[in-house]
């Protein structure tokens, strides 16, 4: 496996995890976590940029912990890679929200807090005293994010949502798939991942505001449907200007509701993508066709005319466009996609490789800007490759902060270092059954 | 009490950006309050004025309700920067601003004299973020595209599609629609540095590099388990049955059963057949071998169990024994299926998004008059802010709309001064 060569990131076994990050953009503000797959990601997105974040889970851990897939297969509590993957950098606590004495615990912890990050169905939240009203009696400074399939309130406000249904009822998914088929879903969760990333920056702006407003805190309610319904791209235009319903375009593109040209091509080593029939249509159509010609590839393409009709754009016949797909169909397939990306590339055309996982953690861009960052697990003995900064901020930089907590990892500490405990009194909440 | 201020209100940006990403980022800070002018060319203009859709099906760079979208509460200037005064045009302007962002290929900026550097020449607060698809650095920072590519390269054509079909992706520029929220993010925690200390800063953003972080759990399995994920159709590796079935309506409905309780409800919901009740489909890792089966029923039953909408009477039928039988509409078996508790949803058409009943509620799109476009749909954001919730001012610009309050207001130019730009073709 690739891995070993990118473990520059050596870390002690004793690093206090997570690791500090006082110079980040946030460091200063601290962030309650009561998320599930709705918010998570939101959490460590913030605790990347310098904020505290603090998981609360509930005595058993939480329910997210068992989301597949695992290390090695092996189902446990230290081995769930979703686990790893949307809660790392974080501090951890257990806390009993249907207990009241949890209740109260919350509402002093959130006193000295700045965001919380909560996903309840709507009108639940009252159960577990994270409801608005009771967080801003406790500390009117306090912004709310509550994430929820449909939002606080109106008519779908209660009907029950996972990523495939809040795709779907967004708008998004009917834009992807083909006729043959049908409707198709990202398998990697977009409605998850779509709210998560509209959840923190709703929080910003909401930080902001407080900034500007003497430390007003607010409510910030998210809806996983409209955020699938803002990337349906020009869907929605196209709809409002030219009644007319885009869908799922298959290995095509799609513009303004009409079918336009192929996008998706099969080289001889997996896939590749490109725009405007791979360059060949546009002001710099001669390279590419001068480069097919090379190649022996360029058919007709090479002849004057067709030059001037592709260079000009002058529209296509249904059978010219088939033509001319085809002549790059031909080509593609003769030739490894990282070469032909590269070439065409050259000469001013967008193409890109379709990568898998294992590609894109072996992409020469992603290593040039020495993207990866290698995360160290002392408690399995090992080092994992995770995605690094997703932005590159000259003065306030972003930082992994280590893996993700233990069920509980820093009860003691928080409530010591937050409330002023001492030993004693955690020690009696725990017997309580509160922590 | 108080007004309370919009959260970016007094703010100015200057809006280099073009396509989708760098516009949606700045339209944030514009439906937020900030005081964002675009600034554009006539000589070059930003390639979504040329896109459709177009009212009339009319092209022009004022007609594009593709642009328009992700305009919304922006002011529009138009510089040469190929004009001997360009440069200086922009950078007076910039003078004049807090924020920068710009979506160029790397090096373009530069080549205007209108970098980072330059621009934050003798000051210390001018916050900066450029958003080209693969950051500044590196041997691929110069290529072309756009999102409808970049998800190739980020592993969402892999990851969406058939299992034994090609890896198709989704229809749309997937990513434009992912990273700039990212972005945002980042820019807007810059900024919230910049309240606080006065200090402004310099963002590297690659949209590569931030689309990787939406893959969820594949870069690990990857990375940890040596296993490459791979697209699924519409299955789940931890929930069956999860699919969508087809209606007699043409509409497709998602049914997700992740735990044994919702499994429950279901069955309930279908009257427990006799085949859901099998020793196979007892647990959900025996029903996840099983979803072929599970797939072929349901996708009986959500046909059988729907009308076509012209045939209302089909609403209720007598039934074989003299019992009534229902036919829903699809969203009617949406709400029968949720009204068992089980996580369904209608595969909604932009038609569909516009009659919406919770997004009308929500009121997500707003209805904004534009000179020449008319009364069109613009999105909102997905959240609702309590206090200082979003406001969309206004309609997309015209190209070049704000000049003349712009340069005389702002940048305090005479009138002289301005004829004389505007006869040189420096606003072109």
């Amino acid at each position: 496996m690739a891995r070993n060569q990118y473990n520059t990131l050596q870390m002690s076994n004793e690093a206090r995890l997570p690791l500090p990050h006082p110079d980040g953009p946030l460091a200063g503000y601290r962030v309650l976590d009561f998320a599930d797959e709705k918010g998570q990601l939101c959490a460590r997105v913030l605790g990347e940029l310098g904020a505290d974040v603090i998981k609360v889970e509930p005595r058993g851990g939480h329910p997210t912990r068992e989301n597949g897939p695992f290390f090695r297969d092996e189902l446990g509590p230290l081995t769930s890679l979703y686990w790893w993957a949307m809660n790392a950098g974080k501090r951890s606590i257990t806390c009993e929200l249907r207990l009241e004495q949890g209740r109260e615990l919350v509402r002093k912890l959130v006193a000295a807090s700045d965001i919380v990050i909560e996903t309840c169905e709507p009108g639940t939240a009252r159960d577990f005293g994270l409801d608005y009203e009771t967080l801003r009696e406790a500390n009117p400074g306090i912004i709310v994010v509550s994430i929820t399939p449909f939002g606080q309130t109106g008519p779908y406000a209660k009907l029950k949502a996972t990523d495939i249904v809040a795709s779907a009822m967004g708008g998004h998914m009917h834009l992807n798939g083909d006729d043959e088929n049908g409707p198709v879903r990202t398998t990697v969760p977009q409605a998850y991942a779509q709210a998560n990333f509209h959840g923190a920056t709703g929080a910003m702006i909401a930080l902001y505001a407080r900034g500007v407003n003497n430390g007003m805190g607010q409510h910030v309610d998210v809806s996983m449907q409209e955020a699938m319904a803002n990337a349906m791209d020009h869907a929605q235009q196209t709809w409002d200007i030219r009644h007319k319903n885009s869908r799922g375009p298959g290995i095509y593109r799609e513009r303004a509701g009409e079918r336009i040209s192929r996008y998706l091509y099969e080289a001889a080593d997996g896939w590749i993508t490109t725009l405007a029939n791979g360059g060949i249509s546009g002001p710099r159509g001669n390279g590419i066709i001068d480069w097919l010609e090379q190649h022996g590839a360029a058919r007709d393409l090479a002849h004057d005319n067709w030059r001037l009709k592709l260079t000009t754009l002058e529209p296509l016949t249904p059978e010219e466009q088939a033509y001319v797909e085809e002549t790059l169909e031909l080509f593609c397939r003769q030739h490894p996609k990282d070469w032909l990306v590269a070439e065409a590339q050259a000469r001013g055309g967008g193409w890109a490789p379709v990568y898998s996982p294992r590609e894109i953690v072996e992409a020469e861009q992603l290593k040039a800007r020495d993207y990866w960052v290698s995360v160290h697990h002392e408690d399995l003995g090992e080092s994992f490759i995770y995605p690094g900064a997703p932005f590159k901020l000259s003065r306030t930089p972003w930082k992994q902060r280590g893996r993700a907590p233990h069920v509980g990892e820093h009860t003691t500490e928080v409530f010591d270092e937050l409330l002023g405990m001492g030993e004693a009194e955690v020690k009696r909440l725990r017997t309580r059954m509160v922590i | 009490m108080t007004a309370l201020k919009k959260p970016f209100e007094g703010m100015r940006v200057a809006d280099f950006s073009w396509v989708g990403v760098g516009p949606t980022v700045a339209k944030y800070l514009a439906d937020h309050g900030a005081e964002v002018i675009r600034i554009e060319s006539n000589t070059y203009p930003e390639a979504l004025r040329r896109v459709g859709p177009f009212p009339n099906d009319t092209p022009g760079v004022d007609n594009s309700g593709y642009y328009a979208n992700f305009n919304s509460s922006k002011y529009g200037v138009s510089i040469n920067l190929k004009h001997p005064e360009g440069t200086s045009l922009a950078r007076e302007l910039v003078s004049h601003c807090d924020v920068v962002t710009e979506s160029y290929t790397p090096g373009t900026m530069a080549r205007f004299g209108i970098s980072y550097e330059e621009l934050s020449e003798g000051r210390d607060d001018l916050v900066m973020i450029s958003m080209p698809l693969y950051g500044q650095t590196g041997p691929w920072a110069e290529y072309a595209g756009f999102g409808h590519i970049l998800q190739a390269a980020s592993g969402y054509n892999h990851l969406t599609g058939w299992p034994d079909g090609p890896p198709i992706g989704t229809g749309v520029a997937y990513t434009d629609f992912l990273v700039p929220h990212i972005a945002t993010i980042a820019l807007v925690a810059g900024l919230d540095y910049r309240r606080r200390t006065g200090k402004g800063q310099y963002i590297d953003f690659s949209q590569y590099e931030a689309a990787v972080h939406g893959l969820g759990t594949a870069i690990l399995e990857w990375t940890a388990n040596g296993r490459e994920m791979m697209r699924m159709g519409n299955r789940d590796p931890e929930a069956a049955p999860h699919g969508c079935y087809q209606c007699k309506d043409g509409r497709w409905i998602a049914i997700a059963c992740f735990t044994e309780d919702e499994w429950t409800r279901l069955k309930a919901a279908l009257g427990r057949p006799d085949w859901c009740d099998l020793e196979r489909m007892r647990r959900k890792w025996q029903r996840l071998n099983e979803q072929k089966e599970i797939d072929r029923h349901l996708s009986n039953w959500t046909w059988e169990m729907t009308r076509k909408p012209e045939d209302p009477e089909e609403a209720e039928i007598e039934g074989v024994e003299g019992v009534r039988i229902r036919k829903y509409a699809s969203h009617e078996l949406m709400q029968y299926l949720q009204s068992y508790g089980v996580p369904a949803g209608v595969v909604q058409t932009a038609e569909d998004m516009h009659n919406d009943p919770q997004m009308k509620h929500r009121g997500h799109y707003w209805k904004l008059e534009h000179p020449t476009m008319g009364l069109r749909t613009y999105d909102g954001p997905s959240f609702r802010l309590s206090a200082t919730p979003a406001e969309l001012t206004k309609a997309a610009p015209l190209l070049g709309e704000d000049n003349e309050r712009v340069f005389k207001e702002i940048l305090g130019m005479s009138d002289e001064r301005f004829v004389e730009l505007l006869a040189d073709g420096a606003f072109e």
